[in-house]
C-alpha cells in the first residue's frame, strides 16, 4: 500500500502547498512514483505549483460521479512518476462535502496504486480537513516561526486530537463524556482535549486504554519552514516536546526550511523551485526533509473507523 | 497523555534524570522557562494566561527545591517513601575531575617497554663500561648513545618520557654541533635525558658535556 503523507498546517502562507509539491518532486525525482492529491477544498492552487496551468479533469468530476473511478481523474505532470490529482475546477461549494462522499473519497484513495500519496489540505479545522489528515499515521504539520501560524497549528493538533478521541465514542456517549467534563472541570474546560482526556481516564478507563494505544501508534511529523537566520534554531523540538507533555502526541521534528526569497521568485515564474535554484540552503533543508522522512515511511492507511 | 503536568515530579518536569547535577538542573531550568515564559513564541496560544502561570510557579518551586541541596535530598526520600524514585539513582554522580594535562595526550604505547628506575640502577652499578664512561673528564654525544645502548633502552623511550623532539635527541647522540640548540636549552635537555636512564650525577655530567662542547668550539 502507498505511504500516504498529509500536509497540514495554518492559514496561507505557511508552505503546504510548496512543502506538497516539493516532496512531490523529488520523489517523483528518486523514481517513486507518486502522486499529488489536492484536497485544499474550496481554495485549491496545487496544480499552479506542477505546471499544469489547465487541468482538465479534477476532483470535483469524481465527488459528482461525472468519473466514476477516482483513478481516471489522475493527471500526468511535466514531470515523469509525478501525478496529480488537481482541485482545479471544483464546484464552488466543494468545501462543504458531505460526509459519505468523504468517506468515499478516503476509501477510493485506499485503492490508488501509487508508491507516494502526498496530500495538500487547506487551512483550519473543517472536519473533512481532519478527517483526511488522520487518512494516515504519518501526518504533516507545517508552520512558521510566527505566533500567528503557530496558535493555527496548535489549534489544528488539538482539534485532530479530538476528533480521534470523539471516535471511540457514540454520538450519545460523548453527550455524556462533554457533561461530564464540565461537572469535573468547569464550563470551558471543553475546548482542550487535555482535559477530556483526563476524565476519560476516569470514568472509561478501557476507552482510555484503547485510546492510549491508537495515539501511541501516531508518528505526526512537524517541519518548520521560513526560518530566517535570527530565528531560534530550537524551536521545532520544543514545540513537539509542549505537544508530547502536555497533550501526549508523538510529534517528530523533522526539520527547519530556511526563508529564501527565491521560493517566491520561483512560484511566479512557475517553475519548479528545486531546478531553479537548487544550490540554495532551502532546496538543501528540502532534499535534507525528504531523505529523512523516506527512511521512516511509518504505519499506513487508517480504514477502521469508517 | 500519561499524566497531567501537575503529576510529574520535579525531575520529570525538568527533563533530567535523578542524578543530576547543579548545572544540568540549572540548564534544564534555563530550557524550560524558554519554553514556558509568556513571550515564548514556542508555547504562544498554547495555554491560557492561568495555565501558564501555574506552570512557571512549579517550575520554579521544582527548581529552588532541587538546586538546594538538603531540600533535595528531603524531596528524594518522599520520591523513595512513594516508590517512585530508586535509592541507587538519586544523587548527583559523583565525576572524578578531568585532568586537563593528561586528557588529550598520546598514551604510551604498549610496544614500548616500561623503563623501571630500580632495574637501571641497578644496571648501572653492574656495567664497568657505563661507570668508566661516567668518570671521563670529556663527555660527548656518543658517550651518551653509548651509555643508552649499554642499558638496552630505546631512543623513542626517552622521546616519549622526556618530551624531547626525536630529532633533537639524534642530533645529541650523532653530535651534529650545529644544529644543536642554544646551550642553556641544550643543558636541560641532556640533564632529562640522564635522568630518564637514571645516570647519577645527572647535573654534573651535564656540565661537563656542556663544558667539553664549548672546549670544541
Amino acid at each position: 500500500m502507498a505511504h500516504i503523507w498529509p500536509i497540514g498546517g495554518g492559514k496561507g502562507g505557511s508552505g503546504k502547498s510548496f512543502l506538497a509539491s516539493s516532496l512531490g518532486r523529488l520523489l517523483a525525482k528518486a523514481g517513486k512514483k507518486t502522486l499529488l492529491i489536492d484536497l485544499d477544498l474550496g481554495a485549491a492552487n496545487l496544480h499552479t505549483m506542477v505546471d499544469v496551468p489547465y487541468p482538465e479533469k479534477c476532483f470535483s468530476d469524481f465527488v459528482s460521479k461525472k468519473i466514476p473511478d477516482m483513478e481516471d481523474t489522475v493527471l500526468p505532470t511535466p514531470f515523469p512518476n509525478l501525478f496529480l490529482i488537481s482541485g482545479a475546477h471544483d464546484s464552488l461549494d466543494i468545501a462543504n462535502l458531505p460526509y459519505e462522499k468523504k468517506i468515499k473519497t478516503l476509501k477510493s484513495i485506499a485503492k490508488l496504486q501509487y508508491e507516494y500519496i502526498i496530500i495538500d489540505l487547506g487551512a483550519g479545522t473543517a472536519f473533512n480537513t481532519l478527517d483526511f489528515f488522520l487518512a494516515s499515521r504519518n501526518g504533516i504539520f507545517i508552520t512558521t516561526p510566527e505566533p500567528t501560524s503557530i496558535e493555527n497549528v496548535y489549534r489544528l493538533m488539538r482539534a485532530i486530537y479530538l476528533r480521534r478521541i470523539r471516535h471511540y465514542f457514540s454520538a450519545i456517549e460523548f453527550k455524556t463524556l462533554e457533561k461530564k467534563v464540565k461537572e469535573h472541570l468547569g464550563d470551558d474546560s471543553f475546548n482542550k482535549p487535555e482535559n477530556i482526556v483526563s476524565v476519560v481516564r476516569k470514568e472509561f478507563p478501557e476507552k482510555f486504554t484503547l485510546i492510549k494505544k491508537d495515539f501511541n501508534s501516531f508518528h505526526f511529523k512537524l517541519i518548520l519552514n521560513q526560518l530566517r537566520k535570527q530565528d531560534n534554531v530550537e524551536m521545532g523540538p520544543q514545540i513537539c516536546k509542549i505537544i508530547k507533555k502536555h497533550l501526549g502526541l508523538n510529534v517528530d521534528f523533522v526539520g527547519n526550511i530556511a526563508y529564501d526569497e527565491h521560493v517566491h521568485d520561483a512560484i511566479c515564474q512557475r517553475v519548479s523551485f528545486l531546478d531553479r535554484y537548487p544550490h540554495t540552503r532551502a532546496a538543501n533543508d528540502l532534499r535534507e526533509l525528504n531523505r529523512k522522512m523516506s527512511n521512516s515511511p511509518g504505519e499506513q492507511l487508517l480504514l477502521n473507523y469508517l | 497523555m500519561e499524566k497531567d503536568f501537575a503529576q510529574l515530579n520535579y525531575y520529570e518536569m525538568l527533563d533530567i534524570k535523578p542524578n543530576a547535577t547543579a548545572l544540568e538542573i540549572r540548564a534544564a531550568y534555563n530550557a524550560a522557562l524558554q519554553m514556558y515564559q509568556p513571550d515564548s513564541l514556542v508555547s504562544y496560544s498554547f495555554f491560557s494566561q492561568k495555565e501558564r502561570k501555574e506552570i512557571l510557579a512549579r517550575l520554579e518551586k521544582a527548581y529552588s527545591t532541587l538546586i538546594n541541596e538538603k531540600e533535595r535530598e528531603i524531596y528524594n526520600n518522599e520520591l523513595i517513601k512513594e516508590g517512585v524514585l530508586d535509592p541507587a539513582e538519586t544523587g548527583p554522580a559523583v565525576k572524578r575531575p578531568v585532568s586537563i594535562f593528561e586528557f588529550n595526550r598520546q598514551k604510551d604505547t604498549s610496544s614500548m617497554p616500561k623503563v623501571r628506575s630500580s632495574d637501571l640502577k641497578a644496571k648501572i652499578s653492574q656495567n664497568q663500561r657505563i661507570s668508566e664512561i661516567i668518570s671521563r673528564q670529556e663527555i660527548k654525544g656518543a658517550d651518551l648513545k653509548e651509555i643508552r645502548n649499554e642499558l638496552g633502552v630505546a631512543i623513542e623511550t626517552i622521546h616519549q618520557q622526556t618530551k624531547i623532539r626525536l630529532d633533537y635527541l639524534h642530533w645529541i647522540e650523532d653530535d651534529k654541533i650545529e644544529k644543536l640548540p642554544a646551550p642553556v636549552f641544550l643543558k636541560g635537555f641532556i640533564k632529562a635525558y640522564l635522568k630518564c636512564l637514571c645516570v647519577e650525577p645527572a647535573n654534573e655530567i651535564s656540565t661537563r658535556y656542556i663544558n667539553s662542547l664549548e672546549h670544541k668550539n
